[in-house]
């Protein structure tokens, strides 16, 4: 896996800490990006992600640490749209200049021409909206637009803020296939940051999972996963169970009676030893882990509770706080288009 | 460079204020300088401070008169660009445009530098637009009112140049303050209510005080009305009758104006190399 690493321009983000006043948003972070995976950069709101972001792209200054792209700082990079492409959440856009008058300017800064500018609107999907003034913009509008300034410079590494944000479902679908094209077929790193597990579990390889500043899994997702499991209902569990063990198959006893849990992703298997000893099988499917679950369970664990929703010394007794109270505010409400997928199927 | 320079016009020329501010320019000129000729040659007279009667076509030879009425809307002029200085920093602020510019150029020094060369060329636009609106009201009057329209063209041309100037330098003095004071609609309230209110409210003030009268000569409304050096060639006595009391010389004047901007662009630039943007 080094190997690919040697190829591309990787991110990487070393003891990175941020702290505003006395509030440590970014705790001492370590991850790696690699070029030509996506990676998810995942974490409940008020985590850290954009500041995280914000840090690798030189907008805020670290309290402690680095954050490298390809080995060196943003502002030491000689041409960062080339290098580094990046949809950060709360970009503006000036109201009285149009979609691709904004992205000229930016083309402006490193010679690039109309056309790229053009081409990149078609491809973005808005060709006729952006010559409309952007304080009209819809949401979508504005991430596509958003979009389109990251892919401007055709960079190696893509820094993508919840980019689904706001997008129809269409958008979303789209935006899914584009990522991983990027980054299978040309090889391109890019990180892209959520807040559902969710929303991204089919399009990257790689997680990075933070909660309250801190690292608290990174890796594959096949890792994340874990290893292949079944479920099977019978009539006789034990005698099942007893059967798989001699056919050398691990499994448990779940929940609900009759069923087991085996641990192999070899349905076929499972359904041969079952006949083999006579027992019917009423039901046989693949278990998936339940990633919205495990990154609840990862992230809201005791020693992760989100502290943006912790009641202050400063509220008054028995003021719960609102669900959302504590949150910050430049996260646009969540649209229909942006609701996670459907869980999958249950376990544990 | 060259590139960023050309990413801060094309900043100023994709929004409406590229004709609106131009088109405000000329005709605040035309207008401001208008009353000024309506004032010193058509009503022609009014009482001076010991109750007599100036009559400036008369105390002033052609040349200062015709200077007095073109610089007539100075003042309007130079808050305009401040204005336009301050809005050349806010506005990034204001809209968090801040964010794509400082990703298409990190390096904060070079886009304060580029943000300045910009803001240089557009204040000369508009300051163009301004002088011809000056020229064409103050103009009109004075050939309404039979005075020499373009006397010494030679030495009247000074004037003009003079005037651009004086726009430059206060489009810097307001870019200083963007830069300094990153909330656009703060920033143009301290720079329009000093420049009007506290600042001659305080020369007034300091006139009274003996060690500090000297002072004032070098505040910016008054450092710039020397840059004017309206009553060149004009005699001592009859200068300071008009209230022109012992000026800086015309380029002292524009320094003290240059160092104003410098001193605010400095410790701006300071501030903005350290400040997070999120
Ligand atoms: N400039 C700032 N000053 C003070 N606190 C800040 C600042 N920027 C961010 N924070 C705080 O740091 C924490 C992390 O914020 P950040 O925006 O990085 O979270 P996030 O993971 O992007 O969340 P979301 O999913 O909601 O976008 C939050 O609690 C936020 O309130
Ligand atoms: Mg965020």
């Amino acid at each position: 896996m080094n190997s690919a690493a040697a190829d591309g321009t990787g991110v990487s983000v070393r003891g990175l800490t941020k702290t505003f006043g006395s509030f440590r948003a970014v705790d001492d972070l370590t991850f790696e990006v690699r070029p030509g995976r996506v990676t998810g950069f995942l974490g409940p709101n008020g985590a850290g992600k954009t500041t995280t972001l914000r840090m690798l792209l030189g907008l805020i200054r670290p309290t402690a640490g680095e954050a490298l792209i390809g080995g060196h700082h943003y502002a030491d990079l000689q041409h960062p749209l080339q290098v580094v492409g990046a949809a950060l959440e709360a970009t503006g856009f000036h109201p009285g200049r149009s979609g691709r008058d904004h992205l000229r300017v930016l083309a402006a800064t490193h010679a690039i021409p109309d056309a790229r500018v053009d081409e990149l609107l078609e491809l973005v999907g808005i060709p006729a909206a952006a010559r409309k003034r952007a304080g009209d913009y819809s949401m979508g509008m504005r991430q596509r637009l958003g979009l389109a300034a990251a892919l401007l410079g055709d960079p190696q590494v893509l820094l993508l803020d919840e980019p689904a944000n706001g997008l129809d479902p269409e958008g979303i679908r789209w935006m899914r296939g584009f990522m991983r094209h990027l980054a299978r077929e040309q090889g391109k790193t890019v990180l892209v940051s959520s807040h559902l597990l969710g929303e991204v579990e089919q399009t990257v390889e790689d997680v990075v999972i933070i909660a309250n500043g801190h690292l608290v899994r990174e890796g594959t997702m096949d890792e994340l996963h874990g290893d292949p499991a079944v479920l099977v209902r019978t009539t006789d569990a034990p005698t099942l169970a007893a059967a798989l063990a001699r056919a050398g198959i691990a499994s448990a006893p779940e929940d609900q009676p009759g069923s087991l849990r085996v641990l192999t992703g070899d349905l076929a298997r499972v359904g041969d030893v079952a006949l083999a000893v006579g027992l019917p099988v009423h039901e046989l499917r693949p278990l998936r882990t339940d990633l919205e679950r495990l990154f609840l369970e990862l992230t809201e664990s005791p020693e992760h509770r989100n502290r943006n929703l912790e009641v202050t010394s400063t509220t008054p007794a028995g003021a719960a706080p609102a669900p959302t109270g504590a949150r910050h505010t430049d996260i646009p409400p969540p649209t229909g288009a942006d609701a996670p997928v459907p869980a999958q199927e249950e376990n544990r | 460079m060259t590139g960023l320079v050309r990413a801060e016009l094309l900043k100023y020329f994709t929004t409406r204020m590229s004709w609106s501010m131009p088109l405000t320019m000329f005709l605040v000129g035309a207008i401001f300088a208008a009353v000024q000729g309506l004032v010193l040659v058509l009503i022609g007279e009014f009482p001076g401070s010991g109750g007599e009667v100036i009559r400036p076509a008369e105390l002033f030879d052609d040349l200062t008169l015709a200077r007095m009425v073109y610089t007539g809307a100075i003042q309007m002029g130079y808050l305009l660009a401040l204005v336009l200085g301050i809005l050349a920093m806010g506005g990034e602020f204001r809209h968090r445009t801040i964010t794509s510019t400082l990703l298409s150029a990190p390096r904060r020094g070079r886009l304060l530098t580029a943000k300045v060369t910009g803001l240089v060329l557009v204040v000369l636009v508009n300051g163009v637009a301004f002088v011809a609106g000056s020229l064409l009201g103050g103009g009109i009057m004075l050939a309404v009112g039979d005075a020499a329209v373009f006397p010494e063209p030679g030495q009247l041309l000074g004037t003009p140049a003079k005037m651009l100037l004086i726009l430059v330098l206060w489009g810097l003095i307001g870019f200083g303050l963007g830069v300094l004071i990153p909330n656009q609609v703060i920033a143009l309230f301290v720079g329009i209510g000093v420049t009007l209110l506290i600042e001659p409210l305080l020369g007034f003030g300091l006139t009274f005080v003996d060690q500090l009268k000297e002072a004032a000569r070098y505040f910016p409304s008054q450092a710039t009305t020397s840059v004017l050096d309206l009553f060149a060639g004009v005699d001592d006595a009859t200068a300071q009758s008009m209230g022109s009391a012992d000026p800086l010389t015309w380029w002292v004047g524009a320094l003290v104006l240059l160092g104003y901007a410098a001193v605010m662009t400095l410790l701006g630039w300071v501030v903005t190399t350290r400040r997070d943007v999120s």
